[in-house]
């Protein structure tokens, strides 16, 4: 089987071409194509099951694509394992679930991998990793571990954890999901300073505040196709798509 | 069911309803009733018993039983608790039956008290020379019961502990005790502290302790030249460990070297049994065995389906089919992993047969398993094969603790770029070790015991003292005391550990979450 | 999985991924890899094997040669040792695939035995920790405690040889109570059935007895739906089950008359069995035998006397005919002695020569010996009732005992030993499978108003029962590896006698692996047992 490919737009840090997934029989992702430019703000919206979330997963090779292309930053996902490697230093990821490792303590968190992937010293990597701390606003929780923290906290120590790897795409994947109402906006504050500060953002969640005032573009994904995709203003005001129309409701009007 | 102490006025029987107690205590259920006839009985027959054998003690219980009970009774009637008599009520006397089932067993724990008592205590001898035990024995025994003779254990008490470890090295295993004590005593303050996580001090007691088992094998095996090249020398004949190693320090020396030996191949098969490397393919699989099977067919299946006489001989001849099915079946389980097939058929065979074929194995089979002429004592190769032994159980419990781990973390050590072999050092191997302490404690407790199967292929180690302690002529026959002594000893090692494993837990529990 | 799907190269023509970098043929290189590994292992192991045997001799072929398709015919060859216990039959002619056979029924006896009184005793102690009285609890766990905390192999040297070898020798054996259960170092000796062979007949009516307690059940169950209002059914079904295998039990007695006597007329008639008791009657001139006992205490009678006139009866040893007919004639008070011979020709011999009154055998014997007497017709077979199952009681008899059932000492320090240690680690799985159903459950089971019973039965037990089965199952399987301990004890089981063929026909090789499959069989199916069991019960969840 042969794709003819389009020429690569190095200008794109991120480009998919015909992504396609299954799990055993299940198409979890049909023909996905995506371009983003370097310092775009994206934020996936659609119902559970739509796939999103496989997506990005995809972008990092937590999951394998079957069918298709995916580049990142001019690095081709294949089954070489020093791209894979290249990619994952270039990507970060926050998860839902936060998955910071409860054995270390929260410097060691964010140390972990500077020290044991890009070969910093460690005096260096504290150093840095005590900068993101202060950037997110948790530096006096640098002995803790995980496990004493409340869950907005140990949010903001797991985007600091993937700062700290200075990566120049970051996902997110439904980082607020977990956490109580109240801490939703100290995380979404800091993802809004990052979304600012150049960062090439591709976020699944479900917070419409921050896709109407943060995003670049906005996607909407249903059943494992890209059904719509636009500016915010337009999508949010202005749906195309029936099924876009109908999330939209669902999800402003309860 | 009242729970205060404080005082009802009025006549003391106002709450006495015997027509309701009997109802609730004899009458709910037929049940019951016969339960309760049942246990009557058997109490009265036991008491009985009881009387003519020990008259005084089953006085003494059942009076202090009856006048426990009564003060209960009335403390009730009168709602007058107090504390004694109200967890009397609720841990001794709660109803009818538990009020004879408590009588019935205080004669029991008593006879069996007293039994062990007699016999350890007032009939035993303590006297080491053996013809004095003998008499006293003799003198003090009632009935032809002889007490135990404690003589035995005390003047065997040296082969019990180290058998035949010569004398004059004893400085060895004092020299061990006192590294280890060393060790110890600044590690439960170091390793417990968080202030020294990253300490120097913390690095360097690590360190020592893994050059532990190395320092102990070269202090118990002895070489000729004390030097840190010594053992270039040679070792030192009459510390061959067929002859000197024995007895309590061999029970030792077996588990703590089966359950360090056996950490890495359990790790291995545990990571192995649950690896997702890329498979053999198919293709190959059935190709190659294919071949195999063909090739046996054509040389082996055909000569002997032309001389089968029976259904059953042909279909014994048909066996290089056999292959074509395991290549489907490794297909279809495994998805070509042979790594993970290895893992799985080693690990659950060694689970599936018992401790003593394979140490029976290593007795016998490793001799012819080996180029001819390898010699290998049968202390290594008993020790060898405890820890392959070992290593199978171990893995099921790395395993567990693998499986325990949030799928969310090995997700996070890949996004953040750690490499395979990172992942598992920083991140899942010591959340997975961490949460299967208390399984490996216990694991090796019962390794601890299991050393005593060794006495079975001819080690001498303290079960096998014991045995030979009857064998001796001064101790002819003498089987009890020797046995209780180890049976103490045992008893206070696995006690000791459950309970270290059971306050780690604990302090885990609290530590994590 | 698609396989089709998954193997395209996503980078297509663009960059080709160098092999050694390709993830997947890494992981396939490892597996080849690790086969090439393991294989060239096997392969030393198998050339140190061949050059051994060169010098031990093993794999021998008939002619000569050494070769491994050869490595099983020892089998075929006499054992020429002795197994001291044995569910089959089997003496030292018998080959060594008889004798391992012999080891390995041992070794499923004593799991058999040593799982129903460890589950027994484990669930019993169980609940027992779980006493509201706290002696009971307590005692519990120190019993527990006790047993887990020390060696297996030190419990039962302790029972071997620290119990039961030291019991008194036969003549002194230790006697429980006044039960006929007696203790000595020769091990247990203690009353068992024998069965007759009108064992089947009767076997056939228990069956219908509980197909009908089936049917009454089912039945009686619609009737109470349809009508709405509940019947005895419990009673009806015991009744209806007992009803059916009471009958059986006369029919079966009276239709088998193969069971007889055979006896010497004398001067005295026997037409029937009944005239054995009114024939003693006489001898003793005494107007009921149950007054004998009462007679030689007032002293109207000797216990000489009374052994005088006792019949004489010539048996063969360990025959049916002789419990069926002794029984019997405890029943009617007859005094009687025994003369046990091995074989018929012996007893006959021994009836000829006037060494007996009564010949007791089955008929077929009984007709076959009659001809070989000096005046045949003399002799009167007379027949007796037959019960399809008799109680034979165990009896002194010189050194050593004469019916019941014999518990050897090895045989019983093995099961009990296990039973005791299994016991206690299947005691602790019990209460940590009643504790795990919350107490919410209980609440509700109370507040839904059913009554204790029904709340243990129908809430309490099907969920701990989850809880209980997967680390009973290795529970079940240790004991069943720990049964190899037989060894210390002296008790042929598998091990001990694959042991002993070991040692005398020098295959060890073959001997292991075949012990090991044993054991690997047994263990694969009690785990497939229980799992089966274990998926029937589990929870359904999503």
């Amino acid at each position: 089987m042969t794709v003819t490919l389009p020429a690569t737009d190095y200008s794109k840090i991120i480009s998919c071409h015909n992504v396609n997934k299954w799990y055993g029989d299940f198409h979890v992702l049909k023909g996905i194509d995506l371009e983003v430019s370097s310092g775009e703000v994206i934020v996936i919206l659609g119902p559970s099951g739509s796939g999103k979330s496989t997506f990005i997963r995809c972008i990092n090779r937590l999951e394998e694509h079957q069918e298709g292309d995916i580049i990142v930053d001019g690095i081709t996902l294949s089954h070489d394992v020093r791209n894979i490697a290249e990619i994952r230093r270039e990507v970060g990821m926050v998860f839902q679930q936060f998955n910071l490792f409860p054995h270390l303590t929260v410097m060691e968190n964010v140390t972990l991998a500077p020290i044991h992937v890009r070969k910093w010293s460690r005096e260096h990597a504290e150093e840095v990793a005590m900068k993101w701390l202060t950037r997110v606003g948790i530096p006096e929780q640098a002995q803790k571990y995980p496990g004493q923290l409340s869950g907005g906290q140990q949010q903001r120590v797991a985007i600091a954890r993937t700062l700290a790897m200075e990566p120049k795409i970051l996902l997110f994947d439904e980082p607020t999901s977990a956490l109580d109402p109240e801490m939703i906006k100290e995380v979404l504050d800091v993802m809004r300073d990052l979304a600012h500060e150049g960062y090439t953002i591709l976020a699944v969640t479900h917070e419409m505040g921050f896709a109407r005032t943060v995003a670049d573009r906005v996607i909407f994904m249903d059943g494992g196709v890209i059904v719509e995709e636009n500016e915010p203003l337009p999508f949010f005001n202005d749906p195309q798509h029936e099924r876009t129309k109908l999330f939209l409701s669902q999800i402003l009007n309860h | 069911m009242q729970s205060t102490t404080s005082r009802f006025g009025g006549s003391a029987f106002r709450n006495l309803n015997l027509r309701r107690y009997w109802l609730d205590n004899v009458r709910r259920s037929w049940l019951q009733t016969i339960w309760l006839l049942i246990l009557l009985l058997v109490t009265i027959w036991f008491a009985i018993g009881q009387l003519q054998e020990h008259f005084a003690s089953t006085i003494i219980i059942f009076v202090v039983w009856a006048a426990s009970v009564i003060w209960t009774a009335v403390s009730d009637v009168r709602r007058s608790h107090r504390p004694m008599t109200l967890w009397l009520k609720t841990n001794l006397y709660g109803s009818l039956s538990n009020v004879v089932l408590s009588l019935l067993l205080a004669l029991i724990l008593a006879f069996i008290i007293i039994g062990f008592f007699d016999w350890a205590v007032v009939r035993a001898s303590f006297s080491t020379n053996p013809t004095v035990s003998k008499i006293q024995l003799e003198r003090k025994s009632v009935d032809g019961k002889e007490g135990a003779a404690w003589g035995a254990v005390i003047d065997n008490f040296r082969n019990l502990m180290v058998f035949r470890w010569p004398t004059d090295q004893d400085w060895r295993l004092f020299a061990i005790l006192l590294w280890n004590v060393i060790l110890l005593i600044p590690s439960l303050y170091v390793f417990r502290k968080e202030v020294f996580r990253r300490s120097r001090i913390r690095r360097v007691l690590t360190t020592l302790w893994i050059l532990t088992p190395f320092v102990v094998f070269f202090l118990l095996r002895g070489f000729k030249s004390d030097g840190l090249f010594g053992f270039l020398a040679g070792p030192i004949p009459y510390l061959n460990p067929d002859i000197a190693w024995g007895g309590l320090l061999l029970t030792l020396i077996i588990a703590v070297f089966a359950i360090v030996a056996s950490f890495p191949l359990g790790l291995l098969l545990a990571l192995g049994r649950r690896s997702k490397i890329t498979g053999i393919p198919a293709w190959l699989t059935y190709g190659a065995l294919g071949l195999i099977a063909l090739y046996f067919f054509v040389t082996r299946s055909i000569p002997a389906l032309a001389e089968a006489q029976t259904t059953g001989a042909q279909l014994i001849a048909l066996w290089p089919l056999l292959l074509l099915l395991i290549a489907y079946l490794f297909q279809r389980y495994y998805q070509g992993n042979v790594v993970a097939l290895a893992s799985t058929v080693y690990i659950e065979v060694i689970r599936g047969v018992p401790l003593i074929t394979v140490l029976f194995m290593s007795i016998i089979l490793f001799p012819i398993l080996l180029p001819p002429g390898t010699e290998i004592l049968s202390t290594w190769r008993v020790m060898v094969a405890a820890a392959l032994f070992a290593a199978a159980y171990l893995a099921e419990n790395v395993r567990g603790g693998l499986q325990s781990l949030n799928k969310g973390q090995y997700e996070a050590a890949d996004a953040v770029g750690l490499n395979t072999y990172k992942k598992y050092r920083l991140i899942v191997l010591p959340q997975a070790l961490r949460a299967v302490i208390p399984a490996i404690v216990g694991q090796f407790i019962s390794l601890f015991k299991d050393t005593t199967l060794v006495a079975i292929v001819g080690l001498i180690e303290l079960l096998g003292v014991a045995n030979l302690i009857s064998a001796q002529p001064d101790w002819l026959g003498v089987r009890r005391a020797p046995y209780v002594f180890i049976a103490v000893i045992y008893f206070v090692g696995s006690a000791l550990m459950a309970w270290y494993s059971r306050r780690l837990e604990r302090r885990m529990g609290v530590g994590e979450r | 999985m698609a396989e089709s799907k998954l193997t395209p190269n996503p980078s297509g023509g663009q960059e080709s991924v160098p092999p050694w970098r390709d993830i997947r043929i890494i992981g396939i290189f490892a597996q080849i890899a690790f086969v090439v590994l393991v294989i060239m292992g096997a392969m030393w192991l198998l050339g140190n094997v061949t050059d051994n045997l060169g010098r031990l001799g093993g794999f021998r072929c008939p002619d000569g040669t050494s070769s491994f398709s050869c490595g099983y015919n020892f089998l075929k060859v006499d054992s020429q040792f002795d197994i001291s216990e044995s569910v089959i039959d089997y003496d030292p002619s018998d080959t060594y695939g008889r004798a391992l056979l012999v080891g390995l029924m041992n070794t499923i006896k004593v799991g058999v035995l040593g799982i129903i009184f460890a589950t027994i005793l484990g669930v019993l102690a169980g609940i027992a920790r779980l006493s509201d009285n706290w002696l009971v609890s307590k005692a519990t766990g120190w019993y527990i405690d006790l047993m887990r905390n020390t060696p297996l192999l030190l419990q039962l040297f302790f029972i071997y040889f620290g119990v039961i070898l030291l019991f008194p020798p036969i003549r002194d054996a230790i006697q429980l109570g006044d039960l006929p259960v007696y203790l000595s170092q020769r091990g247990i000796n203690m009353p068992g059935p024998v069965f007759l062979p009108s064992f089947a007949t009767w076997l056939a009516f228990v069956v219908a007895g509980i197909i009908l307690a089936f049917v009454i059940w089912i039945l009686l169950g619609r009737r109470e739906e349809r009508v709405g209002k509940a019947s005895n059914r419990a009673f009806w079904v015991v009744f209806g089950f007992f009803t059916v295998s009471i009958i059986g039990w006369f029919v079966a007695s009276n239709s088998n008359k193969l069971d007889q006597s055979f006896m010497i007329a004398k001067s005295e008639r026997i037409l029937a069995f009944t005239d054995l008791a009114d024939n003693m009657e006489r001898r003793l001139g005494a107007a009921n035998l149950n007054e004998i006992d009462l007679m030689v205490e007032e002293g109207e009678l000797t216990s000489e006397e009374v052994d005088e006139a006792a019949y004489t009866l010539c048996v063969i040893s360990e025959s049916a005919s002789e419990v069926n007919f002794t029984a019997e004639l405890r029943r009617l008070n007859i005094p009687y002695t025994v003369n046990r011979s091995t074989r018929p020709d012996q007893a006959t011999a021994k009836y000829a020569a006037g060494e007996c009154e009564i010949y007791v055998a089955d008929t077929v014997i009984l007709t076959g010996e009659r001809p070989l007497l000096e005046d045949p017709f003399a002799q009167a077979i007379v027949p007796t009732l037959e019960r399809p199952v008799r109680i034979s009681i165990p009896e002194i008899e010189g050194l050593n005992f004469v019916g019941g059932i014999k518990i050897s000492p090895n045989f019983a320090a093995l099961l009990i030993g296990l039973v005791l240690f299994t016991g206690a680690y299947i005691a602790e799985i019990v209460r940590a499978g009643i504790q795990s159903v919350s107490k919410g459950q209980s609440e509700a089971a109370r507040a839904l108003g059913l009554s204790e019973s029904q709340r243990l039965r129908l809430v309490v037990l099907p969920q701990a029962m989850r809880v209980i089965i997967p680390p009973l199952t290795s529970q079940y399987l240790n004991l069943v590896k720990n049964s190899s301990l037989a060894i210390a004890v002296g008790y042929p089981d598998l091990f001990a006698v694959a042991f002993t063929t070991l040692n005398q026909s020098g295959q060890a090789i073959q001997v292991f692996l075949m012990v090991m499959a044993a054991y690997l069989t047994l263990s694969l199916s009690i785990s497939a047992l229980l799992n089966w069991y274990n998926k029937r019960i589990a929870l359904v969840e999503r």
